[in-house]
């Protein structure tokens, strides 16, 4: 302690040892973040001809950013939406908190990869205003958004967002390229008059940016949340052993163990011959089915909903009239597999949890055990019986 | 009469204490003024609201800019000097050097906060001055820290004691700091969400590195020497050194809890959060146990009582910090004003008020005149009562903020920011009564550092008198 240089030495090198976790560390981890397809292949390889997300900023956009970093805007307004998760029954990462996400504020949490192209990341600390990462997402109409940066007061009641009317030309008459902004809300008397405003080029800049700022796209880390269901599984697997924070970013190995499932499925729904299943034929290798024909399994409710409905379809098919995301379809489907209903308990849970687990969708992977309870339930039933929507919303009803 | 050696010392300090002084008091009704005008523009968002200059957000962050490094900075140079001084038992070396850092340093600030106000501002936490003020900034800390280590190096007795540990570090942990920051931010950038992590943890560990182990140096020094008794407990102070400086640096990145950075960074740091228990306690225990043995004089002796009110605000409020380092009460409370009560008890109710006490302590020893009692008094007085109610309004504020941003059906602007309104109305007002305390220190301070120099024509006149007679 009481020569300097030693003592120098201590106090620094406890720094340093700050200094090589958060920064070289943290460098070493994901230092090399570039943009990524939205879903990766099996193996954890990109897809070919895959669009990569994110994207660049227009450069209108990124002075834009150079203004709203200049104004101070990151005192009130965060861009980040938070996920928090805890470890599920099955070992599998479930929601525990999404308020951000229910708030409307993005689909899914954010992730460093979304920031690597932007020159000013301002994630800030203090939400006095709402957060901004998807800001550009909902409000979309440029005049709302000049309207607003010139005066939150005239569309948002007790906003306490600073006005910013030295960037507007103002005007009492209406002229060529002006933007009407109304008084403020519920203010009364003679000042209710009606503004006229031509924004000026930093104004633009700064809406540019707004509109720029969405996170509208997946990530192989991060899938969409759906907020009505809370306790969604996303397909973050805990590796056994290690510690929960090493799962963070999910990695490509921390979906191994569904991987097998999903290659094997892939096989079965892809392969139109003995021992396949045959559902590109109809289904489409997108998932997105044929308009009007065959109804899409990406996004649908079918297949990302109730595992039992899914089992029952599987096994026996399903005809007549359904709705699948809003649009009425109406044919026949007979029990996947060539020749029909040969699919074995195991090929039936690959392919559910393949269709579960591609195009966008996120949901629980399906186990043999499960398909082969179902299919003991029902045994009793005539062979090829398909069934149809009314009669399985009526039996899972029965069942409960 | 013959000077006594600690005459002799102080003597040396008075130029160059006093202009410190001096300057940090004018920061302090910069930061005054700046943090009224924030305040009130959050109450109603059309105050001053067609001048650019004035937007919300470049006000808060010159303001926190001008508190820390116009206030902060001039206040640990004037004490850093004297106290090493006075423990090395030296007289101050290199007046002109350091007057000339200091005049270079307050420059750089103001050119700094201009280019905030005028749009020039960096996204990094606590170096949002412009770049182009930064290496004035490091230069003009770099000789004065290099003065003040030469004046240590030449000390009296060669072994050092607990002031002299924290003063020291503070010293050369902040231009470590910068670099370190300064490095990664704009010589080498990463990309992505990593400047964030870095600047996060810049901006904290300047509190817990820079401005913290000073006050806490100048309470270790103040203390005993007021109160005529050693420090209790004083072989653990060594401990509660070393634990701050091993785990604060740690610590400080809780605050992005759930963000877009590796899990494991809020983790470390909320664990690190958790042990800083021990190195407060030291702290706590130290000065606690050494003043509570003479409560009268804490009473009654203005700067100790100034001294004792940080140290129980140090004590408390890193407690509280700790609490809400907690995953759970962070998920609340993370984006909420909350961490205005952290920052506002940290640099003002801890590290203001010692200063403040070593301010009132030193000034009449260089400059040979006492501050008048009742004006210290009223300063102390509305300070505290200030800062209470400030502190109490950024506490429920922040709570209730946090708590009902988590109710995803109340509009956010209309129920969530409205509730938290009168909170902002109340801070508002708290900050009318702080700047008017802080007018009534600078006012102390430069009536001791700039006598009336009418005064001084009197006194001649009167001395010729006595002379004919």
């Amino acid at each position: 302690m009481n020569n300097i240089f030693k003592f120098s030495f201590g106090i620094l090198s406890t720094l340093a040892f700050a200094w090589l976790a958060f920064v070289v560390g943290a460098n070493l981890q994901y230092g090399d973040l570039s943009p990524e397809s939205q879903i990766l292949e099996d193996d954890g390889s990109r897809p070919p001809d895959a669009e990569l997300f994110p994207k660049d900023m227009s450069g209108i956009a990124k002075q834009g950013a150079e203004e709203y970093l200049s104004l101070g805007c990151v005192t009130c307004h965060t861009q980040q939406v938070r996920l928090f998760t805890k470890k599920g029954p099955n070992g599998n990462r479930v929601i525990e908190a999404g308020i951000d996400i229910e708030r409307g504020w993005g689909k899914r949490a954010s992730m460093a990869r979304d920031y690597v192209l932007q020159d000013h990341v301002m994630l800030g600390n203090t939400r006095v205003g709402p957060d901004l990462a998807n800001f550009g997402m909902n409000e979309n109409d440029q005049n709302w958004l000049h309207q607003h940066l010139f005066e939150p007061q005239s569309l948002v009641p007790d906003s306490i967002c600073p006005p910013s009317p030295f960037l507007y030309e103002v005007s009492d008459q209406p002229k060529d390229g002006t933007i009407s902004v109304l008084p403020p809300v519920g203010s009364s008397g003679d000042e209710n008059k009606t503004r006229y405003i031509i924004p000026s080029i930093r104004a633009n800049r700064i809406v540019a940016y707004l509109r720029a700022l969405k996170q509208d796209y997946e990530l192989p880390e991060s899938p969409f949340v759906e907020t009505d269901e809370k306790t969604i599984e996303t397909n973050t697997t805990v590796i056994e052993g290690i510690p929960d924070w090493v799962n963070y970013p999910a990695s490509p190995k921390a979906l191994a163990d569904i991987s097998e499932q999903m290659s094997a499925g892939k096989e079965v729904y892809t392969k139109i011959g003995p021992g396949g299943g045959g559902c590109v034929t109809c289904h489409q290798p997108t998932g997105l089915g044929v308009p009007l024909a065959f109804p899409p399994l990406a996004a649908s409710d079918w297949v990302k909903g109730d595992k039992d409905r899914l089992i029952k379809i599987s096994l026996f098919g399903l005809m007549g009239e359904i709705e699948v995301n809003g649009v009425n379809y109406n044919g026949v489907m007979t029990a996947p597999g060539i020749p029909p209903g040969s699919l074995t308990d195991q090929q039936i849970a690959d392919v559910l949890t393949f269709v579960r687990n591609s195009w966008g969708n996120s949901a629980s992977a399906v186990s043999p055990a499960e398909v082969a309870e179902i299919r003991d339930s029902i045994k009793d039933r005539a062979p090829m019986q398909m069934w149809t929507a009314a009669e399985l919303s009526s039996h899972s009803k029965q069942v409960q | 009469m013959k000077e006594t050696p600690e005459q002799v010392i102080d003597r040396s300090a008075k130029i160059v204490v006093s202009f410190f002084v001096a300057s940090a008091g004018l920061w302090l009704l910069a930061a005054a003024l700046l943090a009224y005008v924030a305040a009130a523009k959050l109450t109603d968002p059309f105050f001053l609201s067609s001048y650019e200059f004035f937007t919300y957000g470049k006000i808060k962050i010159a303001q926190a800019n001008a508190f820390v490094y116009g206030w902060g900075g001039n206040s640990i140079f004037a004490v850093t000097l004297w106290i090493i001084a006075r423990l090395s038992q030296v007289e101050i070396r290199g007046r002109i050097l350091l007057l000339f850092s200091g005049v270079i340093w307050n420059m750089a600030i103001s050119f700094g906060l201009l280019g905030i106000l005028d749009g020039h501002m960096n996204s990094h936490e606590m170096l949002e001055m412009p770049t182009i003020v930064w290496p004035a900034l490091f230069i003009s800390y770099a000789i004065f820290a290099f003065l003040a280590l030469v004046i240590h190096r030449s000390r009296k007795n060669p072994n050092t004691i607990a002031p002299q540990w924290f003063i020291l570090a503070s010293l050369i942990w902040f231009p470590a700091l910068f670099l370190i920051a300064w490095n990664g931010l704009e010589i080498n950038p990463a990309r992505g969400t990593l400047p964030s992590v870095l600047s996060l943890w810049f901006g904290q560990s300047l509190i817990w590195l820079w401005l913290t182990p000073m006050a806490l140096g100048a309470a270790y020094y103040i203390i005993p020497s007021i109160i005529g008794k050693a420090i209790d407990k004083y072989y653990l102070a060594i401990f509660g050194f070393w634990c701050i400086a091993a785990l604060a640096p740690w610590s400080v990145v809780h605050h992005l809890e759930g963000g877009p950075v590796p899990m494991w960074i809020p983790a470390v740091g909320t664990v690190m959060s958790i042990a800083m228990i021990f190195p407060i306690a030291v702290a706590s225990t130290n000065f606690h146990a050494t003043a509570f043995r003479d409560i009268g004089k804490v009473w009654n002796n203005l700067p100790l009582r100034f001294v004792i009110f940080g140290t129980i605000s140090y004590t408390l409020s890193s407690y509280i910090g700790v609490i809400f380092s907690l995953p759970d009460v962070a998920k609340l409370t993370q984006f909420s004003i909350i961490n205005e009560f952290h920052f506002n008890q940290r640099v003002y109710g801890f590290f203001s008020m010692i200063i403040f006490g070593m301010v009132y302590h030193m000034l009449p020893k260089i400059t040979g005149k006492e501050i008048g009692k009742s004006a210290k008094s009223f300063h102390f007085w509305t300070s505290a009562f200030g800062v209470l109610i400030l502190l109490l309004a950024y506490l429920i504020g922040g709570l209730t903020h946090g708590v009902l941003a988590q109710q995803t059906s109340l509009d956010w602007s209309s129920s969530v920011i409205t509730s938290v309104q009168p909170y902002f109305k109340i801070t508002k007002y708290a900050f009318v009564i702080l700047g008017l305390s802080q007018l009534v220190f600078v006012i102390n301070v430069w009536k001791v550092i700039f006598p009336n120099p009418f005064a001084a024509l009197f006194e001649s006149d009167i001395e010729k008198k006595e002379k004919t007679a």
